[in-house]
């Protein structure tokens, strides 16, 4: 056998599981070759290492907390016949989508009411002109909308100020 | 003198919901699981968490499970599939560094009838997480193979069985993962 043969074998060889003819062509190889005898020296010493590695008990309260999981995992759990609902719903790609087709639907029924008598509420200046109800729409949020008290207060002032130049 | 009931026949009555019955399972199996899971993530809390979602996953699943296969495969199947998944989603290498695998309290040489020094448990603490790390930096299934073997002695075939590979997988996974082992060791060492 040569080197990086024995080599790939040498795992199986310190683990016990080569058949007897192989397990003596790879210790005839260790004796004459000091390179593959200083790779499973390596191998035996982290195996050995690893011995360290203390073991853990579980918890006094292990198996209490178990029960009380798979009891509230029962209370939890969405009445059988409708998980498949629950878990398609829960996922982040139908909840993304929905959410976009509702706002589609809404912006779409927002302009179709806005637009049509069936809207109670229209502005008045909507039904006179088409491009309306988009100035009556920008007006609203001018810091001083005409029409209002606002207004009212703001032409009185100017007309104060000219008064006393 | 009481017959020790078979796992098999423990899982049968579970199947029929049986709660004594699955409480001698968990407590037979409870350390095994835990310390699988706990040298492969590195983190007590997390261990104890993913092993009773093991447990749980044995009590739901036991009407499913058929004897012919050996149930120590089967709920180390569960666990393997549990630590290569979950992990993912719990971010992989979050937990493993800057966390000290042993924590105060911990039991260590247990086995020694003499009281070890506070600087035997210092450095044996400090040993312990030394390995805790290097094991912890090992590739997943490289880590997974190595656990299985060194800590509950299973052949090729039962780990190959478990991880769902062929027995040369699991020989080259074991080849690698020792020599990445021995140099991560020796880094430490330096």
């Amino acid at each position: 056998m040569k080197c990086p043969q024995v080599q790939k074998r040498l795992s199986a060889f310190q683990d016990g599981e080569l058949t007897s003819q192989e397990k003596e062509r790879v210790s005839r190889h260790l004796e004459s070759c000091s390179v593959c005898r200083e790779r499973y020296a390596e191998m035996e010493k982290a195996w050995q290492a690893l011995g360290d590695l203390k073991e853990i008990p579980p918890e006094p309260g292990f198996y209490g907390q178990l029960v009380k999981k798979i009891n509230d995992s029962y209370e939890t759990r969405s009445p059988v016949g409708f998980q498949w609902l629950f878990q398609f719903f829960s996922s982040p790609w139908v909840a993304s989508t929905l959410l976009l087709a509702g706002i589609l639907i809404g912006t779409f029924l927002g302009n179709f009411l806005a637009g049509s008598d069936l809207f109670p509420f229209r502005p008045s200046m909507a039904s006179k002109s088409p491009g309306a109800v988009e100035v009556v729409s920008f007006r609203v949020f001018d810091p001083v909308p005409p029409g209002t008290l606002g207004e009212g207060y703001m032409r009185m002032v100017r007309n104060t100020e000219v008064q006393y130049r | 003198m009481g017959k020790t009931v078979s796992t098999e026949d423990l899982m049968a009555q579970v199947a029929e919901g049986d709660e004594y019955a699955f409480e001698v399972l968990v407590r037979r199996h409870q350390t095994s699981i835990l310390n699988l899971i706990y040298r492969y993530v590195g983190d007590r809390t997390k261990a104890k968490d993913l092993a009773q979602e093991v447990l749980i996953r044995v009590w739901r699943a036991a009407n499913r499970y058929e004897p012919k296969a050996k149930f120590t495969t089967w709920i180390y199947r569960i666990t393997a599939n549990l630590c290569l998944n979950e992990l993912k989603s719990y971010g992989k290498r979050k937990l493993l560094f800057g966390e000290r695998p042993i924590e105060e309290g911990q039991t260590l040489n247990e086995e020694s009838n003499v009281s070890p020094s506070a600087e035997d448990i210092l450095l044996a603490e400090e040993r312990s997480r030394q390995i805790s790390h290097a094991l912890q930096n090992l590739p997943e299934k490289q880590r997974m193979a190595l656990i299985l073997k060194r800590y509950d002695n299973l052949s090729y075939g039962e780990i190959a069985k478990i991880m769902e590979c062929s027995i040369s997988a699991v020989e080259s996974l074991l080849v690698r993962a020792k020599r990445n082992l021995h140099e991560k060791l020796a880094h430490h060492k330096k």
